[in-house]
């Protein structure tokens, strides 16, 4: 290739380019609808947005501890740098007191603020569903019933080029959802309706619990997509468990009021909350009301997959009784006795709401082995709720076991009492042992 | 020092969080009070303070004592009569003292009793019972200003709030098959079931059964399955760890105020707690009838004032009575004119041990148990739920069977006559380490003219500010009293058929002996009367001098009696705040007029 | 630290205070805050004439009752014997232990009773704690005497009461025995 027409590529491509962002540009200003409105102060539907901004967990990201509710400036990291969450209270300078409703529409639905796409770390590919009134009830909300916060939005710290946004207005318009306002699914009664309007929207449940592909785009969402909806996910260290009924261990063995108990205190007899749903269970759902967590437990027990093994756990007292009888000669388990017995019981049985039950664990069992090896490594903390005031803490092990050590007492839970998890190898500890501080 | 700088005033302001203070703090704040808890130690939680297993530490916990107060910073001094000059107590030893948020309350052992009937009213039974001359007249015991039946929903609430494992004896007056015969009449059963007992309390139920006494789980503040107590807050069940007395409960089983009740106030708007804020004094208006706040140092060495319209002392028994002698309130007491109140009447418990030493087949495991789990008692000889007439003491003791922990480097039981080094010493732990079981009687302290509480004249603090001064020593009711529990003791152990045996007892001319450790429950000095001539404090553990503050703790106790003391001090403490919740806060006044 | 090793001694059966590290222990707690004293009250004046029952009433460190203790012993030792403690024979060390321990040897400044005090004291911690401080090496003292550390559960022998406990002690490190 000659300079003449490298330089003639140049200039089609910067040319190419220039129209790719001028699109984009054009697109983002479209994006959106134009309806108008300007809510009263009228109280219900201010405490209508404040629930329902607790449904959204919108705290979870747009509020720090130690600074002004929804100020922003929670740093996310992603595999192309920093971003950081930002300022959403009605401060005219640094916030949204500017946004009219179309702009704050925009922004919840759409994905594009000041006239640019937003990094999907917002989830507006699952808010996209959100009624019109509840949108209204949530600008309300923002804007009568949050302090404004003086504080300015940090920029991220993506490098350039990365740090174009254009290119997100093209995911945007590959990968998001066209918002909608709600609708009924056929085939579902009105109560699994009431939470799968939950589930897809403001809960974005499937923004941990589904799959995403190589553009991160979710692979499902909606329950007609396919078995990948809410189907399980890797989140960075942990395993965020599918929320079908399938085989054993997965919800089709808990009850609808196990799964409500679950929702509004993070801990039933089955099970205990860790890593990121800790946090969901805090800021979000401990707040659904009774007719909103049951609709929700409701729509989940609805979600069957075909792959349903017949199989359901058995527990064998056989692991106990060699550890009760002073034999711990199988893999891992004189491990188990220094390390984990204390609380989870040489049977692994737990204690109920305490320390969960090891045996019959679908966390433990999950095919994936990243949250037992996380929370073997970083510990967990169960969630502190209004009707659970005390939390228990799991300390991390991983100052006191060796990565070999830790991959043994996996598979000692993973294999004992009669779970059946696959066994999980040194590699794969290895890869999620957490790095210094 | 300059003027300490005024913060904004508050509603009330509590001195010390633990127990007490965390029962008052909830009260307060459950009545919308704006509440400032002041605690001189650290913030302490479970996580990360009492992680597993970095708490299985004896040398850091039960021997340095990093739960406990410094010493360095604030002691108290030590003298046996009137007449001597005290000197501080400047290693830990007989006592130790409660430091940071949850207090003595997380280091305990989880005994939880409730005084018997008989207790509470005191003076009046014992002379009722024997006659007027029965009490010595140095003994200058009074009855409780409160009942047994008043105590009770209160007993039984705090019961239920530190989910106690324990089998009921006298269930609403009927005396049950089965717990303690000689308690007082429940309300209700025990919120949790006994813990099963260890190997030592199997032997001792045995052998006491085999004698006619009747054994019965020693009530424990660990909960023996997973409970959620009246507040909501879950509890989880003991294993048994053996790092429970001195030790903080990684497992959330033992009771305190971090594993009962400080969970729901932590998010409360109107309650602030400040750690490391170490109170020097409680402010009173000119006219000397109010309360009006208090000062404190800051974690910066900052002098502080913080007015309040109602202050709670809920500090430990000692630094209660130093707190209210600093502040010059009411009169301290003159042990030769036996005028004044303030420090009168400090009493200790009478301790005693007898250790079994079992043959090598015999397998004790004492590291097996922890605090009161799994222990097993009779309470025979306790109180007066016993014949006296004919034994010229007044009181009694509790007797219990099993250790505390098994803990090597403090609680290695070897027979007397082992030497204390060389080989014949190592040979020894081999062979008694894990075959020895401790049976030890918790005995009643009379209080007495001449045993008091008042600030030392010459030492002081790390701010300069004095310190307590305890003039203690034993009189003979006590020694009486323990050669004849200790007896029924011994029988008890040698039906349980050891190779040998061996009592520790003080016995007359043993003087009280602060480098032993015997028990943390000092008592007394801020006692409960029925007028201001022979209490600090009403029924209602509010101060006649200055209505508006309020005293909680074992400083209230006119005597000792023969059991932990934190069922009773919690008892008084809720009972007080029932009126304050009905009528003190309605109305703030003197609750009975002096 | 000689002394430790006959306090302690590796004859007979079970280890002996040099293999368990006791002398190691002892050396680092004299470097943290203990050895300075931080954990005791030191303040003035003082009455070391008072009842034993009262108490420690001097107003030396740990660190200072081994410097001012040791030298004094050495010299007790050189006069009696011409030379250092530590370079004795056992039985020497032994006798001469013996003497202080029951305070029959008068040291000049720290009572020889108070020295051997501290030190046993210290000895049988170094021996007994966890591994984490420098001593009971391997929890040597730990299994000799059947204790099984930082494992802190029973839950499986509630209900065995009086069985031999079968598993040997864990460290708060891990290490297992």
């Amino acid at each position: 290739m000659n300079g003449k027409n490298l330089l003639r590529l140049a200039g089609v491509a910067i040319a190419g380019l220039a129209v790719a962002m001028a699109i984009s540009y054009l697109g983002d200003k479209a994006a959106g609808e134009n309806v108008s409105f300007t809510p009263e102060r009228n109280a219900d539907l201010i405490d209508r947005g404040a629930y329902l901004a607790k449904l959204g967990d919108c705290a979870a990201c747009h509020s720090i501890p130690g600074r002004p509710a929804f100020s922003g400036g929670l740093k996310m990291g992603t595999p192309i740098g920093a971003i950081y969450s930002t300022n959403i209270t009605p401060d005219a300078t640094h916030g949204i007191g500017r946004f009219t409703f179309a702009d704050f529409d925009r922004a919840l639905r759409y994905g594009v603020a000041d006239g640019h796409s937003l990094y999907p770390a917002m989830p507006f590919t699952s808010y996209y569903n959100t009624k019109p009134e509840d949108v209204r009830a949530l600008y309300a909300y923002f804007r009568y019933a949050v302090a404004p916060a003086n504080i300015p939005n940090r920029v991220s710290a993506i490098p350039f080029p990365l740090s174009m946004r254009w290119p997100l207005t093209y995911w945007r318009w590959l990968f998001a959802a066209s918002p909608a306002p709600f609708t009924t699914p056929p085939g579902l009664d009105r109560a699994q309706a009431q939470g799968a309007y939950f589930v897809d929207g403001l809960g974005h449940c499937g923004e941990c619990h589904t799959p995403r592909n190589v553009f991160m785009q979710l692979k499902a969402v909606r329950r007609t997509d396919g078995a990948h909806y809410l189907g399980g996910a890797v989140i960075e260290s942990y395993f965020a468990p599918s929320l079908r009924t399938e085989g054993a261990g997965s919800l089709r063995d808990w009850s609808e009021i196990e799964l409500t108990q679950f929702l509004q205190t993070g801990a039933n007899s089955r099970g205990i909350a860790f890593g990121s749903m800790s946090d969901v269970i805090i800021h979000s759902t401990q707040y659904m009301s009774e007719a909103d967590a049951t609709a929700t437990a409701h729509y989940l027990k609805s979600l069957e997959s075909k792959d349903q093994s017949d199989a359901s756990f058995t527990y064998d007292p056989n692991s106990h009784k060699a550890l009760k009888s002073g034999d711990a000669s199988a893999e891992g388990a004189r491990i188990y006795l220094d390390n984990c017995a204390a609380c989870h019981r040489p049977d692994g049985r737990g204690y109920e709401r305490v320390f969960p039950a090891l045996a019959g664990n679908a966390v433990v069992e999950a095919t994936s082995p990243e949250s037992v090896v996380s929370i073997i490594f970083q510990g967990s903390a169960t969630p502190r709720t209004s009707q659970t005031p005390a939390q228990f803490t799991m300390p991390g092990f991983a100052w006191r076991l060796s990565d070999f050590e830790v991959m043994q007492v996996a598979n000692f839970v993973r294999s004992s009492w009669g779970n059946r998890g696959p066994r999980v190898t040194l590699k794969d500890v290895e890869r999620l042992r957490p790095g210094p501080g | 020092m300059t003027t300490p700088r005024k913060l904004k005033p508050v509603d009330a302001v509590i001195i010390g969080y633990g127990w007490t203070g965390a029962i008052l703090a909830k009260t307060l704040t459950d009545a919308g009070l704006r509440v400032v808890a002041l605690e001189r130690g650290p913030a302490r939680d479970t996580s990360p303070d009492f992680d597993y297993p970095r708490i299985a530490d004896e040398l850091r916990h039960g021997i340095r004592g990093e739960l406990w107060q410094p010493l360095a910073a604030e002691t108290v001094t030590v003298r046996h009569t009137v007449n001597d000059t005290a000197v501080p107590y400047r290693k830990y030893g007989s006592f130790v003292l409660g430091n940071g948020v949850g207090g003595a309350g997380v280091h305990w052992n989880g005994q939880l009793w409730r005084a018997s009937p008989e207790d509470l009213g005191l003076r009046s039974h014992i002379e009722q019972r024997y006659g007027k001359h029965f009490v010595p007249p140095e003994m200058t015991i009074q009855d409780y200003p409160v009942s047994f039946a008043e105590l009770e929903p209160h007993f039984d609430h705090f019961e239920k709030v530190c989910g106690v494992s324990g089998v009921a004896g006298n269930l609403r007056g009927t005396v049950q098959s089965v717990g303690n015969a000689f308690e007082g009449p429940r309300s209700d059963q025990f919120p949790t079931p006994a813990l099963p007992a260890i190997y030592a309390a199997q032997l001792f139920e045995k052998a006491s059964s085999e004698l006619g006494y009747r054994s019965f789980p020693v009530p424990a503040a660990n909960s023996s399955v997973a409970f959620t107590n009246p507040y909501g807050v879950r509890m989880g069940p003991c294993n048994l760890c053996g790092y429970c007395e001195r030790f903080g409960c990684f497992l959330y089983s033992k009771a305190s105020p971090q594993t009962t009740i400080l969970p729901i106030l932590a998010d409360r708007s109107n309650l602030e707690v400040r750690t490391n804020a170490y109170v020097t004094r409680i402010l009173k208006d000119s006219a000397g009838t109010r309360a009006t706040g208090v000062v404190y140092i800051d974690e910066n060495g900052q002098e502080l004032q913080q007015p309040a319209d109602l202050v709670v002392l809920s500090a430990f028994q000692m630094h209660n009575v130093r707190l209210l002698l600093l502040s010059g309130i009411g009169t301290p007491y003159d042990p030769v004119t036996g005028k004044g109140v303030l420090g009168k009447n400090y009493a200790y418990q009478m301790f005693g041990v007898t250790t079994a030493f079992f043959d090598e087949e015999v397998q004790i495991n004492p590291f097996i148990g922890a605090g009161a789990a799994g222990l097993r008692a009779i309470d025979d000889f306790n109180s007066d739920h016993y014949d006296h007439t004919k034994q010229g003491f007044v009181g009694g003791a509790m007797i219990y069977a099993g250790g505390t922990g098994g803990r090597p480097i403090e609680q290695m039981l070897l027979p007397p006559n082992t030497p204390r080094w060389g080989r014949a010493w190592k040979a020894a732990v081999h062979k008694h380490y894990r075959h020895s079981a401790p049976i030890t009687l918790m005995g009643t302290v009379m209080s007495y003219r001449d045993r008091y509480l008042s600030l030392d004249p010459t030492y002081t603090d790390k701010f300069g500010i004095p310190l307590l001064r305890i003039t203690f020593d034993w009189h003979d009711n006590e020694y009486r009293m323990a050669a004849y529990t200790a007896a029924k003791m011994e029988e008890i152990v040698r039906q349980m058929k050891p190779e040998s045996q061996a009592t520790l007892l003080l016995k007359p001319g043993n003087h009280y002996d602060v480098r032993i450790y015997q028990s943390t429950h000092t008592t007394g000095g801020a006692i409960m009367g029925t007028n201001p001539s022979n209490s600090v404090i009403n029924r209602y553990s509010q101060s006649w001098d200055l209505p508006n503050l309020f005293v909680y703790g074992a400083s209230a106790f006119p005597q000792n009696i023969g059991y932990n003391p934190t069922g009773l001090l919690a008892g008084l403490a809720y009972f007080s705040a029932d009126k304050l919740k009905t009528s003190y806060l309605k109305s703030p006044a003197p609750l009975v007029s002096s | 630290m000689a002394a430790v090793s006959r306090l302690i001694p590796t004859e007979g059966a079970g280890p002996g205070a040099i293999e368990a590290g006791v002398s190691e222990f002892i050396d680092r707690q004299m470097e943290l805050p203990y050895g300075h004293g931080s954990f005791f009250y030191l303040r003035g004046p003082f009455h070391p004439e008072s009842p034993a029952t009262l108490g420690y009433q001097l107003r030396y460190t740990p660190r200072e009752i081994y410097r001012l203790g040791i030298e004094d012993t050495n010299a007790a030792a050189r006069k009696i014997h011409g030379m250092d403690f530590a370079r004795l024979e056992a039985a020497h060390q032994d006798r001469m232990l013996e003497s202080i321990e029951k305070g029959l040897l008068e040291l000049p400044t720290v009572p020889a009773s108070t020295l051997f005090a501290q030190l046993l004291e210290n000895t049988r911690e170094g021996y007994f704690s966890d591994p984490i401080y420098g001593g009971n090496r391997d929890m040597v003292a730990w299994r000799w005497i059947g204790f099984p550390g930082a494992r802190a559960d029973f839950t499986d022998w509630i209900d065995q009461a009086g069985t031999e406990y079968p598993y040997g002690p864990v460290s708060i490190r891990g290490t297992k025995a």
